[in-house]
Order: C-alpha cells, then structure tokens, then sequence
C-alpha cells in the first residue's frame, strides 16, 4: 500500500477473500495474507518491507 | 451500531490529527459478486462499506468521502479508494472494511496524509528505479 502511494507505477489492493469467493478461488488463497503480484500468487504472511520489496521486484517477475 | 469503542476511536482521533494534508475516501458502489455461504445475503456489503467510510471521516476534519456508482478504474464493488488531495494513485480496497482490513484502512489513510513517505530511503530509491508497473493485491479475511 505504502509503495503504491509513493511510486505512480505501482497499484495496490487489499481484497476481503469471504466477499470475492471466485476470485479468490483462482487466486487459491487458502491462508491470509496472501500476497499476488500483477495477477500471479506469490506466498502467504507478512514480511519486513526489505523482504517485501525484494519479492515483488524481483527478476522472476519480469 | 458505532465502529469504534470509544477508547479506539479517540485514538484514530488522535492518529488523525496528525495528517499533512487532506484524504479523500471514494467509495465505488456496483454490482457485487455471489456469495455462496449463509447468511451473507443478510449484509449489505455496499450500504456497511459507506457507514464504514463515513464514520471513518467523522474523525477528521482533513478526511472527506465522495460515493459514486462504477467509476472508471475498479473491478470489483462495493471498492474504497484512498486518495491523498483526492488524487487516485491506484490504493484501493475490495469489500466491506471491517476487522482486519478497518485497521489496514485506517494505516492507508495515515499514509496518503503524509507529505513524506513512510518507506525507507532505500525502498524510495528502488521504486524510483522501478521502469514497470506493478500490480500488487493482498488478499486478507476480516479476523
């Protein structure tokens, strides 16, 4: 969330799984939070915001 | 019914107080998905998600709401979009905001009221690096 208020090329939503059931059957959330980055399931929990960062920048995602 | 006990809402008020500029909250209605589990057809996720917001922005005056049906740019409903000066920098959250997701909002309203962000210098650079978009969505459950 923070990252999309400081960068203009990031979006960020936060998703109520229980209202959107078929969404997050595709996104196959089984345990929260589940982290999905440019519509690709990544992983579950919370991390630090150097670990999140690495993650969703890294090269696997280009 | 409030959102807040009272000790926690003097402490939004609190957090509130301290916001640099002003945030305006966007709530999206429009047609909502099928749930299948009982009793949820009981709620009314749209009507609760406005109460939400709405009693939300009664604790500041630096936080405002606007509601409008299908704007442009969401895909879901009923949808809050967190908008520093009522900018639309791409912050939204899907589905009622209660539980965990209320706090979640609340965080989210503290950031766009910032002047500065609250990311390291570091993250700042990285982003300001960054020659992509990035979609990033955090699925959560309200407890």
């Amino acid at each position: 969330m923070k990252m999309a208020f400081a960068s203009p090329r990031v979006r960020a939503s936060g998703i109520e799984s229980s209202e959107f059931p078929a969404l997050a059957d595709r996104m196959e959330v089984y345990s929260v939070p589940r982290i999905v980055v440019d519509g690709v399931p990544q992983w579950d929990g919370s991390v630090p915001e150097r670990v999140f960062v690495d993650r969703v920048l890294a090269p696997s995602f280009d | 019914m409030a959102i807040f006990r009272p000790e926690d809402e003097a402490r939004v008020r609190e957090l509130f107080a301290k916001l640099e500029r002003p945030v305006e909250l966007l709530v999206a209605h429009g047609p909502e998905e099928e749930m299948a589990h009982v009793g949820a057809r009981d709620i009314d996720f749209a009507a609760e998600t406005e109460r939400v917001v709405r009693e939300l922005a009664e604790l500041s005056p630096s936080v405002s709401v606007r509601v409008e049906e299908q704007p442009d740019g969401f895909d879901r409903y009923p949808a809050v979009s967190v908008q520093p000066e009522g900018r639309d920098v791409g912050v939204r959250y899907y589905g009622l905001p209660w539980g965990y997701e209320l706090g979640s909002l609340i965080g989210a309203v503290l950031e766009a009221g910032r002047a500065e962000s609250s990311l390291s210098a570091e993250t700042l650079e990285r982003l300001a690096s960054l020659d992509r978009d990035l979609a990033i969505d955090v699925f959560v459950t309200p407890t």
